[in-house]
């Protein structure tokens, strides 16, 4: 029998479906619903698009279940140099998009990802006895909902300008661009146009913040986490809004650049993208449950909890009213953030995973 | 990793789980008690730093920390070894401490992420093992100091008073002696691993004879009047220290002896006195260091080093010997150093050249290593004869 469902096929679901076969379940006991069966495609596009060629994750950034052996390691040894090992020991290592994409077709290969996987997409879930019935496709005791992001964001002032494209859409570069934003995606694009010899313009409301991951560091473990998960709603909200501002890591790679073409005119920071031949939005994604139909139509449906634009889930990244002993519905993925802040990184999909695993496991009848 | 306190305690007891096992296996070998003595030390200040300063100082700690935090250990656990007289050897010490380092290195970045799947996200937390882990660790402790307690040589204590003797410690315990203990009659140590404390000794053919034993120590003991040698040492190995000894018989007695054990660990003699006696301390073929003695008014040799013998002579006074004040004979290798020799007479009636009043002499094929010395009064001063060398530091 299927007990187990997975809403979503990318790398938030690749990663849980990886953890479950390593906590001993058949691939014939995992059903995983999804678009694409290739779970690193709509990243794949848009790492693609703002021509990423490092992560920006270190050796933990990865889908396979347990933190060792990471991507340092494994390629250590593949290349038979304990550089890799090196550098991540000094948090210097950052795989590249090829290693990390690499990683994904072997785990999709060993895990038998192929055979829990079904083309389909889910519109509704609803609570049932013993289970969650996913419309069209049965009832599943344990089911955890990875739909990704809920689409790219965009500047509603940009929405008619026909020079404004978003970050991560396929684009060439023009002679004078604007980038609009100031995150990760931002920083890249300003290298890459740099580097193609356009004059960018900086639009931004506000100085982006300098760190290496996308949040804190103690935030990804329970040193951090539990000082999170006691923080009342309100102020889980005015946090979570304060840690979604924009950042990109420091170092000489990403300043040099800038400094450089700052000395020859070719880089300032603006207020407005006016003379721009092109603008590119790298904004981010849309945010919030609002934003996917299926999490809207859930809270709606079972009156789920929710804070702002969040879904009030419990440490273990379930949702509480609808999760007992014998049936389990959690989230993963951007979805995630109340459980865990990062919870749109690869080791914030990997908490989810555990903590879903966990609780397929003590179920008494799985 | 951002590690909770928690999780540091729990990793570092758990990664202490194969030294621990390893102090276990070599200490059966070599039987000895350094090595759980050691690896206890190392889990006692790792816990220290992790709980009272690391928890503190570090909210993340990059993997290369762990390279400086291990020289801080390694120079902590040595240190507190040498302080609390941990017996260990130095270099095994740190093999196994570097042995150990890279074990649970291994096992902390590799072993616990393997076995416990949220380890990372759980700040080194081990859940349901961690329960066991914090559970094995003190009984682990109790059951190692429980054995060294049983298997701990007994203390008979000698109460104040004259003890009829010779008394025969043929098996391995601590003889203590309260305040004004006397044996007459001397001891004989005949057993490893005996000590005997705060005694004093009236008598006796020898006073204290210790006789094919290891491990022997011989701490404040008092001997007086015996017939032979104050302290006769055989194929033993012992260390004495403040030890006071007079009043020998025989003009053929020493005051101290340790012979033919070059085969076995070495002796060693510290902040001892001895007055009168044919020699002082006298040592043959023996790997020996004596430090810190005072040694008056012999009539052949003060501290004599001979056949073969092995060791330092560091820091003694020797004052009105006749003949000869430091002597280092046959063939020994002698490192001489701040020794003070006063007032060494010359031994006319002998007829022996050699005994000329000779504050430090080499005698005889042997190499004696000189420092800084002090003579005063000695009319031979200092020389070699009969193919000996003298080499200067």
């Amino acid at each position: 029998m299927t007990s187990c469902a997975i809403v979503g096929g990318g790398l938030a679901g690749f990663t849980v479906h990886a953890t479950l076969r390593h906590g001993g379940l058949a691939t014939g006991e995992i059903a995983v619903f999804g678009d694409n069966p290739d779970p690193a495609a709509v990243w794949q596009r848009r790492a693609a698009s703002i021509r990423q060629r490092e992560m920006r994750s270190e050796s933990d950034g990865h889908c396979y279940p347990t933190s060792f052996p990471g991507l340092a390691a494994r390629e250590a040894l593949r290349r038979r140099t304990p550089g890799p090992v090196l550098r991540s020991v000094c948090d210097r290592y950052r795989p590249s998009v090829d290693e990390f994409l690499a990683h994904v077709e072997r785990l999709r290969e060993h895990s038998g990802w192929d055979e829990s996987f079904h083309r389909a997409r889910i519109e509704r879930i609803r609570a049932v006895p013993g289970g969650f019935e996913l419309e069209g496709h049965g009832v599943f005791r344990h089911v955890l909902v990875a739909p990704g992001h809920p689409g790219l964001a965009r500047p509603f002032e940009l929405a008619d300008d026909p020079r404004a494209v978003h970050a991560y859409e396929p684009h060439p570069y023009a002679a004078r661009v604007a980038v609009v934003g100031a995150g990760m995606a931002a920083a890249t694009e300003w290298r890459n146009a740099l580097e193609t010899g356009s004059t960018v313009a900086s639009v931004r409301r506000r100085e982006p913040e300098r760190r290496p991951l996308n949040l804190p560091r103690p935030l990804f473990t329970r040193r951090g986490l539990a000082g999170f998960h006691a923080t009342p709603p309100a102020e889980r909200v005015e946090m979570l809004t304060r840690l979604s501002k924009p950042s990109y890591p420091p170092g000489q790679s990403w300043d040099e650049p800038l400094e450089r073409a700052r000395r020859e005119g070719r880089f300032a920071v603006a207020g407005a993208p006016s003379d721009a031949d092109q603008i590119i939005c790298a904004t981010g994604f849309r945010r919030g449950f609002g934003h996917d139909r299926l999490l809207a139509r859930l809270v709606n449906e079972h009156g789920v909890d929710t804070a702002g634009r969040w879904i009030v889930l419990a440490p273990d990244s379930t949702v509480p009213a609808l999760t007992d002993e014998r049936r389990t519905l959690a989230l993963a993925g951007a979805p995630a953030q109340w459980a865990f802040p990062a919870a749109d990184t690869l080791v914030g999909m990997k908490f989810a995973a555990h903590a879903f695993l966990r609780r397929v496991s003590r179920c008494p009848t799985r | 990793m951002s590690y909770t306190l928690k999780g540091r305690l729990q990793s570092r007891l758990a990664t202490a789980l194969l030294p621990f096992a390893a102090a276990c296996v070599l200490a059966g070998v070599l039987q000895a008690w350094w090595p759980l003595a050691l690896v206890g030390l190392m889990v006692a200040v790792g816990l220290a730093l992790e709980g009272g300063l690391l928890h503190r100082l570090l909210p993340y700690q990059p993997g290369w920390v762990a390279l400086p935090l291990g020289v801080v250990e390694l120079l902590a656990t040595m240190g507190l070894a040498r302080a609390l007289s941990v017996d260990a050897p130095v270099r095994l010490a740190l093999a196994f401490f570097v042995g150990s380092w890279v074990v649970s290195q291994v096992v902390l970045h590799a072993g616990l992420p393997l076995l416990h799947l949220s380890y990372a996200e759980d700040g080194g937390e081990l859940g349901r093992a961690g329960l066991v882990v914090a559970a094995v660790a003190p009984t682990a402790l109790a059951l190692v100091v429980g054995v060294a307690w049983t298997t701990q040589p007994p203390t008979v204590h000698l109460a104040a008073g004259f003890h009829r003797g010779p008394i025969v410690l043929d098996r391995a315990q601590t003889l203590e002696g309260e305040p004004g203990s006397v044996v007459r009659g001397g001891i004989r140590v005949l057993a490893d691993d005996v000590t005997v404390r705060g005694v004093t000794v009236l008598g006796g053919e020898y006073g204290i004879d210790v006789d094919g034993a290891e491990n022997v120590v011989l701490e404040d003991v008092t001997v007086s009047g015996a017939e032979l040698d104050g302290i006769h040492v055989r194929r033993s190995t012992v260390t004495i220290r403040d030890c006071s000894i007079d009043d020998l018989r025989s003009p053929y007695a020493q005051g101290i002896d340790i012979s033919f054990g070059f085969d076995l660990g070495p002796s060693s003699v510290r902040r001892c006195t001895v007055r009168g006696g044919l020699e002082g301390i006298a040592t043959h073929f023996v790997h020996v260091e004596l430090e810190d003695n005072r040694i008056s008014s012999t009539q052949g040799r003060g501290i004599a080093m001979t056949e073969m013998s092995m060791g330092e002579i560091e820091g003694n006074e020797v004052i009105g010997g006749l003949g000869v004040g430091i002597f280092c004979g046959d063939y020994s290798h002698c490192r001489i150093d701040d020794n003070t020799v006063r007032r060494t007479r010359p031994d006319m009636a002998s007829g022996d050249l050699t005994r000329l009043g000779y504050a430090i002499q080499a005698h005889y094929g042997a190499t004696a290593t000189l420092g800084a010395n002090s003579v005063f009064e000695s009319p031979g001063g200092v020389g070699a004869v009969l193919g000996a060398r003298l080499e200067r530091e």
